[in-house]
Parts: C-alpha cells; sequence; structure tokens
C-alpha cells in the first residue's frame, strides 16, 4: 500500500494499488455484512418468485385460454432485470450513504485516508453480486411459469446490459449526490424515482401502451433505450420490436449513456461531498 | 408495578398518545404521504398497461371472461388499494419494533407501567387511518387519471368490509411482529411478506385461478375476504359465499379469532425474548 505525506500532519492513501486495496477491504465489509443477514438471503429469491407470478397471473387475466401472449414473458422478465438493478442501484449506492449518515460513520469515512471514490464504487460490487444472481433465478423463475423464453444474441445482450448498468451506476452516484443534499427525504424520493422509471422505462409492458405525450418525454431517457434494446435484442427483434428508435439508434444511445453518465455522477456526488463538507453537515440528519 | 392496576382510561390514553405521536411524525414529511397516495396508483398501472397492451381493443372483454367484470381499470386499483392497506400494516407494526429495537428503547418500553398491546394499538390506529387515507386517495385519483367512474357500486358496504377486514389484519400482523421479535429482522420479511400477501389476496387477479391447495391457503388469510368484499360490492363480481352478509359474518369470525391469536403468540414470543435477554439485542 503506498502512503504519501502530502502535507505535514496529513496522510493520504494514493496510487492505484492504495484505492484498490481500499476498494477491495471496503467490498468485503460489505459482503460480511450481506452474508450476516441469511433471511435476507432467502426472502429475496422468494420475493422474487413471487413477483414474477403475480405479473404472469395478471398478464392471464388479459388472455384467452391463460396463454399470456408470445412476446410477454420476455418483455416482463428482461424488462424486470434492468429494472431491480436500477432500483436495488438507487437503495444500495444513494440510501446507503443516507444510512453511513445516520449511523455516524459517513464522516469517520471522510476522516481516514481512504480513496472516497473507491468507498462510493464498493457499493457496486455487492450489488452486481447480488442483483446479478437474483435475475438468473428470474430468468429461470419465469421461464419454469410461462415456458421457455426467448434467448436471441446473447453476446450483444450482454453488451447491452454491462453499458447499460455502467450508466445505471452513474444514475447511482447522482442520487448519492442528492442524497446529502436532501438527507432524510431521500428515502421518498428513491420510491418516487422508482415509480418513475417502472411507468417511464415500461419495464413490465411494451411502450406502445404508454399515451403519446408521456412518449415524448421517454424519448429523452437513455434507460429507457436501454430496455427496448436489451428485451428487442434477447427477444430477437420480433416485429414492433425496438420500438423507440431502430436497434443501431439505441445502441449508440445506449453507449454514450454508459460511458458519460458515471463520470457525471461522480463529479456531481463529489461536488455534494465537498458542500457537505464545507457546512459540515456529513454527521447531520 | 403491574399494568393491571391502571384503569383502561389511562391505558386507552397512552394509545391515542401514541397514535398522535406517530401522525405528528409523519405530517412533517408531507412527500412521503404523496408517495403513500402514489404507491397504489402505479402498481395498479403496470398490469392496466400491460392489459391493454397485448389485449388491446378486446382487453375489458377479455377481462370479463376471466374475472366477470368489464372494468379491469377499477378491479385493479380496488386491489391495490386494498393491498397498500395490508401492506402498511405489516410495514408499520414489524417497524415499529425493529427500530425500537435498533434504537434501544424496547427493553425502555418493557419498563414503563404500560401494557405493550395498548402501544401497538396505538401503532394500528396511526396505520390504519394512514393507509386507509392513502388507500382511498389512491382510488379516487387513481379513477379520475385512468379514467373510470369511482363512485360506482355500493361504496359504503365495501368502506364496511375494510374496516372490519382490518381488525383481523393487524391480528395478522400481532403474528408477523413476533416473527421480527424472534428472528430480529424486519427489512427483509416485510419485503417478502408485502408481495406473498398480495399473490394470496389476488391483487390482480382473483383466487378462483389457484390450484386446490394454495385456494384453501389464501381463504385462511382475512384480506382475501376484505379484497373480495371490496370488489364485490363496487364492481360486482360476486361474493364467495354469494351474499355480502355472509362473506362479512366470515369477517367477524376471523375478527374474533385473529387478534386473539395474534396476542397469545406475540406475547409467548415477548415472554421468551425477555427471558433470554434478547430485547435489547439486535
Amino acid at each position: 500500500m503506498t502512503l504519501l505525506r502530502s502535507s505535514p500532519g496529513l496522510t493520504v492513501l494514493t496510487g492505484f494499488k492504495a484505492t484498490w486495496s481500499a476498494f477491495w477491504a471496503m467490498a468485503w465489509k460489505e459482503l460480511i455484512v450481506l452474508a450476516r443477514y441469511p433471511v435476507q438471503f432467502v426472502t429475496s429469491f422468494a420475493q422474487i418468485f413471487i413477483i414474477m407470478a403475480i405479473f404472469s397471473l395478471a398478464a392471464t387475466m388479459f388472455s384467452r385460454g391463460g396463454d399470456s401472449g408470445s412476446n410477454t414473458p420476455g418483455v416482463i422478465v428482461y424488462g424486470f432485470i434492468l429494472f431491480i438493478f436500477l432500483s436495488d442501484t438507487l437503495w444500495t449506492i444513494g440510501v446507503n450513504i443516507r444510512h453511513e449518515q445516520t449511523q455516524g460513520t459517513l464522516e469517520q469515512l471522510y476522516l481516514s485516508p481512504a480513496s472516497k471514490f473507491a468507498n462510493l464504487v464498493s457499493r457496486v460490487t455487492n450489488l452486481l453480486l447480488w442483483t446479478g444472481l437474483l435475475s438468473v433465478v428470474a430468468t429461470l423463475t419465469m421461464s419454469a411459469i410461462l415456458g421457455e423464453l426467448p434467448f436471441e444474441n446473447p453476446l450483444l445482450g450482454l453488451y447491452i446490459l454491462a453499458i447499460s448498468l455502467c450508466g445505471t451506476f452513474g444514475i447511482g452516484f447522482a442520487f448519492a449526490a442528492l442524497t446529502l443534499r436532501i438527507k432524510e427525504t431521500a428515502q421518498t424520493v428513491a420510491n418516487l424515482l422508482q415509480f418513475a422509471f417502472l411507468i417511464f422505462c415500461a419495464n413490465f409492458f411494451p411502450f406502445a401502451a404508454l399515451p403519446d405525450w408521456m412518449l415524448v418525454l421517454v424519448r429523452w431517457l437513455p434507460p429507457a433505450y436501454s430496455v427496448d434494446a436489451f428485451r428487442s435484442t434477447l427477444m430477437g427483434y420480433p416485429q414492433g420490436y425496438p420500438e423507440l428508435a431502430p436497434i443501431n439508434v439505441e445502441l449508440i444511445i445506449i453507449t454514450l449513456f454508459g460511458l458519460i453518465m458515471p463520470f457525471i455522477g461522480y463529479w456531481l456526488y463529489r461536488r455534494s461531498e465537498d458542500h457537505a463538507r464545507r457546512v459540515g453537515s456529513l454527521a447531520e440528519y | 408495578m403491574s399494568t393491571q392496576t391502571f384503569p383502561v382510561r389511562s391505558l386507552f390514553s397512552a394509545t391515542l398518545a401514541s397514535t398522535r405521536m406517530r401522525l405528528l411524525n409523519i405530517s412533517r414529511y408531507p412527500g412521503q404521504l404523496i408517495t403513500d397516495i402514489i404507491v397504489p396508483i402505479v402498481f395498479a398501472a403496470l398490469p392496466i398497461l400491460l392489459g391493454r397492451a397485448t389485449a388491446g381493443e378486446n382487453a375489458a372483454a377479455v377481462f370479463e371472461a376471466n374475472t366477470g367484470t368489464p372494468n379491469f381499470v377499477g378491479y385493479m386499483l380496488l386491489g391495490t388499494s386494498a393491498f397498500s392497506i395490508v401492506s402498511y400494516a405489516f410495514w408499520h407494526i414489524a417497524y415499529w419494533l425493529r427500530w425500537e429495537m435498533e434504537t434501544g428503547t424496547l427493553e425502555t418500553l418493557y419498563l414503563t407501567p404500560t401494557g405493550r398491546v395498548w402501544i401497538a394499538a396505538g401503532v394500528a390506529l396511526y396505520s390504519l387511518i394512514r393507509s386507509i387515507f392513502s388507500a382511498l386517495a389512491g382510488y379516487f385519483i387513481g379513477s379520475f387519471v385512468l379514467g373510470v367512474n369511482p363512485f360506482q357500486g355500493e361504496l359504503l358496504l365495501a368502506l364496511v368490509f375494510i374496516l372490519v377486514g382490518a381488525i383481523p389484519l393487524y391480528g395478522v400482523t400481532l403474528l408477523f411482529g413476533a416473527v421480527v421479535l424472534k428472528v430480529k429482522e424486519a427489512n427483509a420479511l416485510v419485503q417478502l411478506m408485502q408481495w406473498g400477501v398480495s399473490f394470496l389476496m389476488g391483487v390482480f387477479f382473483p383466487i378462483a385461478i389457484f390450484p386446490p391447495m394454495l385456494r384453501a391457503v389464501a381463504l385462511l388469510f382475512p384480506p382475501t375476504w376484505m379484497t373480495n368484499g371490496v370488489r364485490a360490492a363496487v364492481l360486482g363480481v360476486g361474493y364467495f359465499f354469494g351474499e355480502w352478509y355472509l362473506d362479512l359474518a366470515v369477517l367477524w369470525g376471523f375478527l374474533l379469532v385473529a387478534p386473539l391469536f395474534g396476542y397469545w403468540v406475540f406475547t409467548r414470543v415477548e415472554n421468551g425474548a425477555r427471558r433470554n435477554e434478547g430485547l435489547g439485542q439486535y
């Protein structure tokens, strides 16, 4: 670990090795905390199963003979995968910062010489592992309930998922910045954002179901293109999909979103962090 | 000091004080109240939009063939409004216990001369006021937004089903509170419970589509009767026993049994936790 004395009396950890070491230690701590609550493991899996069953049964109410339609399972499952990543990002990155604040450990973290960037990104590791596992379970569950899911173009689908997640984590960083400013209201805002994304990103239904005025707003949201491109690609581009733009255009939008949003999010987070340190609100809640 | 030495009036005043404190607290967070109203609307919008997209112009006719009413918007909105009442009941009771545990005040609460059941009743009353307000607001605003008439059917009878069903519901939440005391975890359990509950009570579908065993389990759960009663009163989808008073009689049966059973289980778990010094731990 590289130790560098930057100014008299102040020791900071710098360099890639030090940042990596801090990142790994923090990610490991998050995993240990997660492992201490086995109830959470079991309930998360069961919850996914029930959510899938509820929406599958709801879909059958609009079909004759219990068939929910050829594209419906793909639309629901692949949309749901991106939704749980987005939802978990808001809570794991954004609201956990708030949790550190209420516990009184956020200020202590800032007094330590460890990398603040590693602190923020370490929360993503946990999310990737855990939510990734839940996504696999969701897919298998849905296949078991409604029959085989369409699974075309897996490599392109994986690329869209990975680049979309980069953008989603950027949203998470930006939300963490907002959390430092709005404090207790963060949970309410996280809830409202989740609901807004559920509707505007059409995670559980095709975009065609939205009214025209709403589609105008939807076209300004990169995560909506992620949902559309991801499920259209994995469903093998059935007729009418992708719905928002040709796939090439959607890929460009998603790639730019994935490359730029993390930097914007982190920049916003640093600004909020500086503000909180200046006004002394890191320990306030 | 035993709680039995206190007159009922003073214990009831502890209940009201507990309710008032929580209502005062939530009034400071108007954003939370708005979210409470939005939740049932957004939750209902998901299957509505899915249905409109998959069934198109035939959505109402297909839905009627499957459920008994063409008004799928009202059906979903009533389901999610009832669900929000049930879900908040679990959230509020579980989080009350968990929060007291985490902040270290649960043990302190046990040292006061007021019985826990009176404080729990205060939490339940607060929860009921808050959830009924958001469910009604969600239903009426959602109906206007989604373009259906909210004033159809027998609304008063629907309200009776909700009020009668709420009492056994809070009895069941005491069972759940006992689980929270035992396993010292609330978040994951409530998350699971709210989805399990919405599945069993048929939030988006009639429980008639369940296999017999699952249907029997669902019928043992008071919110299933409450939800169907509300839908039957407003949309005319039909009562389980054909007549409203028979279904309501079943809810009255639950009303007598569920709170007593919940209290009995909660007290046993609570005594176990006190004997094993588990109240201050989390």
